[in-house]
């Protein structure tokens, strides 16, 4: 009896767990699995149904997919310069405009309603459906008609075409998920800036520092952390993001023409658009792969209980 | 020391120009490139509402014929798109059912990794964090495979409900997690402190515990509801039926076909399917804005 | 080293009254204290003078400049605030050194400066560390350092000992008392422990609620309370507050005795007054026979603090008192004792208004 109730008490945790590892498995576990075996085969739409229908001798294995990806593709390095611009530049907005932000927001604006505004008026982009926001963006740069074509061309800088003129349409890329990611930063910095203890600003001021001085000697050193998770963090989310780029550019000769083919969009258009499966899967794998090397060594380096603590800084 | 000369009117000059510094600065790095969201909230509004439009956000003219697919189809030469109510329930359907599943997951898994000791704990906790800080979204090829594998793919309603599924997997580890903090910040003595007061486990669970949790569980589930009603990839790449398809989907296509032709529809179409995340959002800001600090997803 | 003075200043946050119509005159190199319970505006008080709230209304001053609506910067102020707030990314040196590289020093004087302040508190062997390598006592050494290299013309401190246990709080009393006195320095200290307010002050500002209660020094907050508040705040246990009433002439109807003066002056005050408080300081009741005696009680609670005892008592029916008397006398709870009030201690307060009513009659003579 007691045995049995030992038995049980052990088991409760697993059976609360049991439906999200149930979920895991099928839905992250699996799929991996998936994609590495995609990368060893030549799947492609032409075999794709017998593939699934599990009919023997419908694919071969073959290492062609990873040759592709090493050097065959002659596109891969245009692909990759393009996703190491996207990667790097919204990085440094995420990252470091969004400091500038914050700062501004929660340190200069002495109000909190106009604070309160600008803060909901940053974080729009990101709550906003992806398709709204894409939409928004075709029609702020729509040729003639959109507002933003007319502010850049009473400026004097009217390209013919936003979305397809090089490097207007690369800019295009990074403003718009710019946008999205600045308020990623700006959600951690705010909340660790506002977390700063109060006497210490005050010291400061006390010790003869100006605003701008605090903001350097104070409040950006202690932002330590939080610029390094918000780094690692986009860094994984960004080089495999590519929901705008699809709703902006909607196809692989559009993004090739634009230069926004990055590697994750990449992989989509060849195995949607093209039906090159296993490519696509091997394109994915090298994400994967990234990813995983990523948040292992994030693990190794910050620890476990520091990546909880985003905004949290060192008093 | 002691007699020094304080020269008021020179500091008084220092500060107004500390002022000056300090507005020029918010404006150069907050308020001025803050122009394109302003623009496209400002127009959205303006361009549903009014019958013309000059610069993009001046309206004049107030109509409702932009919103004339709340009552017809839509229709572009020969293509002729699903009814719209249809579709919203798709939406519905899609976005209910992920936030019923996601909290009904994370809810368990998170009270489990807050409240109960088992061997493996904090190694279950480090992957699900893994998990959340993975980028899902690069095993689409995979999930699609998948899909097909299940015999998902290609049915309708039952691909629908796949993609559900599918999603509400994605959002689990990140719900389970901030459950997991919701839990934490329970003080459980209060449930001793109940049973002391006479409460018996049952009610105690209902009088104390459940106010507590709650705030946690509408917080995941509004959440789940956001991500689901937004989802647009898995559905535009797996759902092939135009019945089936989720707003998203169908506003994506709307606007390959309508852009430059008639922005007023497109706007209206697009605030009709952004309304209720505005509405949420409006309404549980505070609750949001806490989430996105400790279940952060870029 | 400069005066500080502060003219009916008042500070509102929204509809609050932190602060209400302070009027204070702090002489050149004087050690003044802020005292009173938690929330009543003391720290508020410090902090607009040292520049970071700007009153709502009224001016400060210093010497005759005023510096109202000069930031802190240009105030030449040091401040210790009660969580140190040492910067946690900078060594205890370069703690230090900020207000000097903020002031634009050469390198070599900052260098001079902050070794000769570090000596001087004794912290020059942890320069190297950071805060939080630091103990308490340790910390608080470096904020006093850093609030002090500037040689400032003001030093704030905001409850700066409340963070050490009880023996380096006592050791650090003195020490802070004498470094004040070495250099000369105006010191404004806030606190809400009553003993380092007596025992370290020239004058004792008692503030409550915004409202300065008492200006006075140590000996005059002890033995004149200006008001109830007062003189149930200072003092451990506080001064006994007896309801009585003014039945005629100068008896008064206390709970469980009667109580009449003999001199003339009594009858003076006590004509105006209806209800009043009897006040006596639990030292000040004595126990003595039945003779000589004000009035009997019934000993309730016995508590032994070390040297004394603190003996609470019953008095007529509902009213309690308490009184000190050394240990070794006998005491047992249920016994009847007989006090005497020592006549000189009695203070008399208004019931409706709290004042002290002595106080009231001084101000009148001098007019």
């Amino acid at each position: 009896m007691t045995r049995l109730k030992n038995l049980s008490r052990k088991m409760l945790p697993w059976i609360f767990l049991a439906p999200l590892i149930v979920m895991i498995i099928l839905f992250w576990v699996t799929p991996v699995g998936i994609t590495i075996f995609l990368s060893f085969t030549n799947v492609t739409y032409k075999n794709f149904v017998k593939f699934v229908h599990g009919i023997e001798g419908a694919f071969n294995y073959t290492l062609e997919n990873f040759n592709k990806l090493l050097g065959g593709d002659p596109y891969i390095r245009e692909i990759a310069m393009i996703t190491l611009l996207y990667v790097g530049s919204v990085l440094s907005i995420n990252a470091f405009y969004s400091l500038a932000l914050s700062i501004a927001i929660v340190y200069f604006i002495r109000n909190e309603y106009l604070s309160t505004l600008m803060r909901v008026i940053w974080l729009l982009p990101r709550i906003t459906p992806a398709v709204v926001y894409g939409f928004l963006w075709i029609w702020l740069i729509a040729p003639d008609s959109g507002p933003l074509y007319q502010l850049f061309a009473a400026m004097g800088i009217a390209p013919q075409n936003w979305l397809l003129e090089r490097p207007y349409s690369q800019f295009l890329m990074i403003v718009v998920n710019g946008y999205v990611g600045a308020s990623f930063g700006m959600i951690i910095y705010t909340s660790a800036i506002k977390s700063i203890p109060e006497d210490l600003i005050r010291a400061a001021k006390v010790d003869g520092a100006s605003d701008f001085q605090i903001a350097k000697s104070i409040i950006l050193p202690l932002l330590k952390w939080p610029m390094l998770f918000v780094i690692s963090w986009q860094t994984l989310s960004l080089i495999a993001s590519y929901e705008q780029i699809l709703i902006l550019w909607g196809s692989y000769g559009a993004t090739r023409a634009a230069g926004t083919t990055v590697f994750a969009i990449y992989a989509w258009f060849k195995a949607f658009e093209m039906g090159e499966y296993a490519y696509g899967a091997t394109v994915s794998l090298l994400l994967v792969a990234i990813g995983v090397v990523l948040i292992f060594l994030y693990f190794k380096i910050f620890g476990f209980h520091k990546l909880m603590q985003p905004s949290k800084i060192e008093v | 020391m002691g007699k020094k000369y304080i020269d008021v009117k020179k500091i008084k000059r220092r500060i107004l120009l500390e002022k000056i510094t300090k507005v020029l600065v918010v404006l150069f790095v907050a308020v001025i490139p803050s122009i394109p969201i302003w623009l496209m909230y400002l127009g959205l509004i303006a361009q549903a509402f009014s019958s013309k439009v000059t610069v993009g956000i001046i309206p004049s003219g107030f109509t409702l014929k932009n919103w004339r697919f709340l009552w017809s189809t839509i229709q572009m030469g020969l293509k002729k798109y699903p009814n719209i109510w249809p579709i919203t329930m798709n939406s519905l359907y899609l976005a209910l059912g992920t936030a019923l599943l996601v909290t009904f997951v994370a809810g368990l898994a998170g009270y489990a990794l807050s409240r109960m000791e088992f061997r493996g704990r904090t190694k279950m906790m480090e992957f699900i964090l893994a998990l959340h800080a993975f980028p899902s979204i690069v095993l689409l090829i995979a999930l699609f495979v998948l899909l097909n594998k299940l015999g998902l793919y290609g049915k309708g309603f039952i691909t629908l409900t796949g993609v559900m599924i599918t999603k509400a997997a994605l959002e689990a580890p990140m719900g389970a997690w901030i459950m997991k903090g919701f839990f934490d910040s329970i003080p459980w003595d209060i449930e001793w402190a109940a049973l002391v007061d006479g409460c018996n486990r049952l009610t105690a669970w209902r009088k104390v515990i459940l106010p507590l949790v709650l705030p946690g569980f509408a917080a995941v589930a509004v959440f789940a509801f956001l991500a689901g009603w937004a989802e647009f990839i898995m559905a535009f790449t797996f759902i092939r039926e135009d019945r089936w398809w989720p707003l998203s989907v169908m506003i994506y296509h709307v606007i390959g076909e309508y852009k430059f032709i008639d922005w007023g529809f497109l706007a209206a179409l697009s605030l009709f399917y952004a309304l209720p995340t505005i509405i949420f959002f409006i309404f549980s800001q505070k609750f949001l804005l806490r989430i996105y600090v400790g279940g952060v997803k870029g | 080293m400069v005066s500080v003075k502060l003219n009916k200043v008042s500070k509102y946050f929204g509809k609050v009254k932190a602060v209400d119509e302070v009027t204070l005159y702090i002489k050149d190199g004087e050690f003044v204290t802020l005292l009173g319970p938690s929330g009543c505006g003391k720290t508020t008080t410090l902090l607009m003078i040292a520049g970071i709230y700007k009153p709502t209304r009224g001016r400060i001053y210093f010497d005759d400049i005023d510096v109202t609506d000069i930031p802190p910067k240009d105030r030449n102020v040091g401040m210790v605030f009660q969580s140190y707030a040492l910067y946690p990314h900078m060594t205890v040196y370069n703690n230090i050194a900020f207000p000097l590289k903020l002031k634009k020093l050469p390198k070599n004087e900052i260098d001079r400066k902050v070794r000769e302040v570090a000596r001087l508190l004794k912290i020059d062997h942890l320069l190297d560390r950071k805060p939080s390598q630091l103990s308490g006592g340790q910390q608080q050494r470096v904020a006093l350092a850093r609030a002090l290299v500037k040689e400032p013309d003001v030093l704030l401190l905001d409850e700066p000992l409340s963070n050490l246990d009880a023996l380096l709080r006592v050791y650090m009393r003195a020490e802070l008392k004498r470094l004040q006195k070495t250099l000369g320095i105006t010191a404004i200290y806030v606190t809400h422990d009553q003993i380092e307010a007596l025992s370290m002050s020239d004058r004792i500002v008692v503030m409550n609620e915004g409202r300065i209660q008492q200006i006075g020094t140590p000996d005059e907050i002890y033995s004149k309370p200006a008001n109830t508040f007062v003189a149930s705040f200072i003092g451990t246990p506080p001064m006994n507050l007896i309801p009585c009433r003014v039945t005629s002439g100068k008896a008064l109807e206390c709970p469980g005795f009667k109580y009449v003066f003999e001199d003339e002056i009594a009858e003076k005050i006590l004509k105006e007054h209806n209800e009043i408080y009897l006040g006596i300081r639990p030292e000040d009741v004595l126990i003595t026979s039945k003779e000589d005696s004000d009035t009997e009680a019934v000993i309730l609670v016995v508590e032994p603090i070390g040297k004394d005892l603190v003996v609470t008592l019953q008095l007529g029916d509902e009213q309690t008192i308490k009184f000190l008397t050394p240990s070794s006398t006998k005491m047992n709870p249920g016994d009847k004792v007989y006090l005497k009030f020592r006549r000189d201690r009695i203070h008399l307060f208004d019931k409706e208004t709290g004042r002290r009513m002595e106080y009231i009659i001084k101000v009148g003579e001098k007019e």
